[in-house]
């Protein structure tokens, strides 16, 4: 039985005053692809946010490889194998494509591997190689996805938290990202993925949680509750008629 | 007429060297930490007086008041990011966090409080301090040439060259950008940001302390409104510049010296100053970007 | 009570005008380098008024304060668009471009064998309309903290009304409010005016207290000092501005023992309590708070 690479156990993360989670618990299972879905305002973006450092919750725990991690600096947990592919991308929009990927690499003490990683990941996303000395902010939509989420890989991450990667982005393009996706977990990432396109996510997923108003609503495999009640509850929450 | 024209621009880049890298200073901590330090030229100041101290006690040679002055601006520039910046973070997520406003009045407060220390330590308002250069100007032709006006112009210019190099060609330098552009995207990036922040702060602190060295030198002496003055022409080439343009920074420093040297000579003193505040409000109702904008952030 | 008191006590209640014309700003969301600039032309304007044409001072006052809108909208009608750092620098660049305007103003008169009237840098002597009327030190902080006591009720009322909720929402939030209608620049040039007026009508009395003004009275550091004694006292009342500025002027200069390090021991308080409360001390949380108990009290008692 594969073990648990993440946990969160009662996690309570919020803005000031307002509480975003409320007490969330689930786990990531190493090598698998689990998805987190629910409505907007359910509190994804708040977790990946809290499992990445940049926000500190205010109780509850998360477990990394059985080590504690919350409340720890986001660079910290970069360092400790957790790389977060952000909504919106985030590219370093005035700096070069090879640029952004070696920012990604910053805290890597092996410099002279990065070389060499830089000239894999441009294998596996030639575009970006076409593209490397241009400026990030020129690039589509969907070669900036493919940038923010090869610097993320730079890090050389255990796990990778992607918040919608699909968002905003054409539907050619979606399936371009989550074949890249499968492609990642083939070559051993585990991957946490957070999505607002449920029909995309259950078709990759191991696993999957559905989120509402803070807290974790169902847990359970694709296949185990019929798909178009997944959708419903993923974009409308369950509502109390 | 000609003579006097070309006489003015020279003086006028002399001066403009100064105020570029008064302005360098103020742009990267306002491009990096997204703040104004209104400490910054008060750090300077105490770190000049902490070099006049040394001198008025136990005199010393030039390279050790300007090595003085740089340690002592940079000492009480991490006093001030310590207490004004590090409590005042921007980068948290959440709407609440970071006050800049905040930041930027206890940065006055503690203006304030370098100001009396500085009156405590060396009580009168005027001290001499060691010229640059003893010797008179030199003569090219019709034109007369300050040798400490060429030294500074030359240390303006090598500190740029410096600073390019460590912001293109180092790992520093492309962490320092990356939080120029997107603080969050540093911190996922895997980018010390506090760090980050901390060592701008020490560099920015240290280029200032060798401008106010500079000025202090060329002048052969120092008051304590070094530290509004410093401050003020910082702001004000930064903003002509463009805010949070490096390039825009020693544009705007040029230009302001450009035109207070030209000011001065055909309008007198006051007048220079008024056309310089003119100039700039007119260049933000008109176009507040500045001269040499910095590329819109994200 | 003794002069230094008085003394003490009109301080504060002048410069508490420069600090509620910064409080205005700051509420409405700008931040500006500049009121002092129009707490000058107050002061020069009602100074020449009753020193060189003879208005009495309430007239003068009002002249005052019309020229203190009027030198505001001056500042604020180019500026209209620019928002945070910018404005903020623009007032900057303004006041300091008014100050070096006081210096160059000469305008003087006769007035019964004496030379009356603003002398560039040597400043303005002999604005005495207070003394000549007979007017006790005590009457005149009367007056001040009068007009002073209407400017706060002002300020309670415009919190209690729509006015005063649309401003603090176009200052927390522009573009929200610009998306439900709410017309934000002609917003942001009442409040300009609004605060040059109130500045200058503390100006005029700041004349009138001293008698003499230089330009050098309204420099920098004032209006620095004004924004800071705003924030330190708190953003959620009108009274905030007003503790700021007892904290500084009535505490730490008054006390002969705080006497040489007042700047350093103001200036660290400062930095600390920032540190601790980014709103300062009446901040809009603690107010919401204070208010609550006394409707709760008064809840009770019906």
């Amino acid at each position: 039985m594969s073990r648990a690479l993440l946990e969160v156990s009662n996690l309570v993360s919020a803005y000031g005053k307002i509480e975003a989670l409320k007490g969330v618990s689930l786990a990531v299972e190493q090598g698998k692809i689990t998805c987190l879905l629910g409505p907007n305002g359910a509190g994804k973006t708040t977790l990946m946010f809290s499992t990445a450092g940049i926000l500190r919750p205010k109780a509850g725990s998360i477990r990394f490889a059985g080590e504690e991690i919350a409340g720890r600096a986001p660079h910290a947990i970069v360092e400790k194998g957790i790389a977060l592919v952000p909504e919106n991308r985030l590219v370093f929009p005035h700096m070069s494509v090879l640029e952004n990927l070696q920012a990604g690499a910053y805290q890597r003490p092996d410099r002279d591997a990065i070389e060499g990683d830089i000239e894999k990941l441009f294998a596996r996303f030639p575009r970006l190689k076409e593209r490397g000395a241009q400026e990030a902010g020129t690039l589509s939509g969907g070669e900036q996805q493919m940038l923010s989420v090869a610097r993320a890989l730079m890090s050389r991450p255990k796990l990778l938290l992607m918040d919608e990667p699909s968002l905003g982005l054409a539907p050619l393009v979606v399936e371009e990202i989550f074949r890249i996706v499968t492609d990642l977990h083939r070559d051993g990432t585990t991957i946490f993925l957070v999505e607002q396109n449920a029909h995309m996510a259950l078709r990759v997923a191991h696993h999957f949680y559905l989120m509402e108003q803070g807290k974790v609503t169902f847990s359970g495999d694709p296949g185990s509750i019929a798909e178009d009640e997944v959708i419903r509850r993923a974009y409308l929450g369950t509502a109390k008629a | 007429m000609i003579a006097d024209l070309v006489q003015n621009t020279l003086d006028g880049l002399a001066l403009g060297s100064t105020y570029a890298l008064l302005a360098v200073g103020f742009t990267l901590i306002f491009g990096v930490l997204r703040r104004v330090n209104l400490s910054y030229g008060p750090a300077i100041m105490a770190g000049c007086y902490a070099a006049t101290w040394t001198h008025v006690h136990f005199g010393a040679g030039l390279i050790v008041l300007a090595l003085i002055a740089i340690a002592g601006a940079v000492l009480a520039g991490a006093y001030v990011e310590r207490l004004c910046f590090a409590p005042h973070r921007s980068t948290g997520a959440g709407p609440c966090a970071g006050s800049p406003v905040a930041a930027m009045v206890a940065s006055f407060a503690l203006w304030m409080q370098f100001e009396e220390a500085a009156t405590l330590v060396l009580p009168r308002h005027l001290y001499a301090f060691p010229p640059l250069y003893s010797g008179g100007p030199l003569t090219v032709g019709p034109f007369f040439l300050r040798v400490e006006a060429l030294v500074t112009l030359a240390a303006a210019i090598a500190i740029c060259l410096l600073l390019g190099w460590l912001l293109w060609r180092t790992r520093f330098g492309l962490a320092v950008r990356a939080v120029i552009e997107s603080p969050r995207a540093a911190e996922l990036a895997g980018i010390n940001v506090p760090s980050v922040f901390v060592r701008v702060f020490a560099l920015a602190s240290a280029i200032g302390g060798l401008a106010g060295y500079l000025v202090v030198a060329s002048h052969g002496q120092i008051t304590p409104m070094l530290g509004m003055w410093s401050t003020l022409k910082g702001m004000l080439a930064m903003m002509l510049g463009g805010l949070g343009s490096l390039p825009g920074a020693v544009l705007g420093g040029l230009v302001l010296g450009l035109i207070e040297a030209h000011s001065q000579w055909y309008l007198g003193p006051q007048t220079r100053d008024l056309i310089a505040y003119l100039l700039l409000f007119v260049l933000l109702a008109l176009r507040p970007a500045g001269l040499w904008p910095a590329r819109a952030q994200g | 009570m003794d002069e230094f008191s008085i003394g003490v006590l009109t301080n504060i209640g002048l410069i508490s005008f420069l600090a509620l014309s910064a409080y205005l700003l700051l509420i409405a969301g700008e931040l500006s380098f500049g009121q002092q600039a129009f707490f000058g032309v107050g002061a020069y304007t009602a100074g020449m008024l009753t020193a060189i044409f003879g208005w009495p001072l309430p007239l003068a006052a009002l002249g005052a304060m019309a020229g203190g809108a009027f030198a505001a909208l001056l500042v604020g009608l180019p500026t209209l668009r620019l928002r945070g750092l910018y404005f903020a620098m623009a007032t900057l660049a303004a006041a300091e471009m008014f100050r070096i305007l006081f210096e160059l103003l000469h305008f003087q008169r006769d007035i019964d064998g004496d030379l009356v009237g603003p002398d560039g840098t040597q400043g303005f002597r002999g604005i005495r309309w207070i003394f000549e009327q007979g007017i006790e030190p005590i009457q005149f902080l009367a007056l001040v903290w009068a007009l002073l006591a209407a400017a706060v009720a002002g300020f309670v009322l415009l919190e209690r009304s729509r006015l005063g909720a649309t401003l603090r929402a176009v200052g927390l939030d522009p573009e929200l409010a610009a998306s439900v209608g709410v017309p934000i620049l002609r917003f942001k040039l009442g409040v300009v005016a609004a605060a040059g007026a109130l500045a200058a009508l503390g100006g005029a009395l700041f004349a009138h207290h001293n008698t003499y003004i230089e330009p050098r009275n309204f420099d920098i550091m004032l209006g620095v000092h004004s924004l800071a004694y705003a924030l330190i006292g708190g953003l959620g009342t009108a009274l905030g501005p007003l503790l700021g500025v007892a904290l500084d002027i009535g505490v730490l200069e008054s006390t002969r023992f705080f006497h040489g390090y007042r700047m350093i021991v103001f200036g660290g308080l400062v930095a600390i309590l920032l540190a601790l409360r980014p709103r300062g001390l009446l901040d809009e949380r603690i107010v919401h708070r204070i208010g609550e108990v006394f409707s709760r009290h008064g809840a009770a008692r019906r």
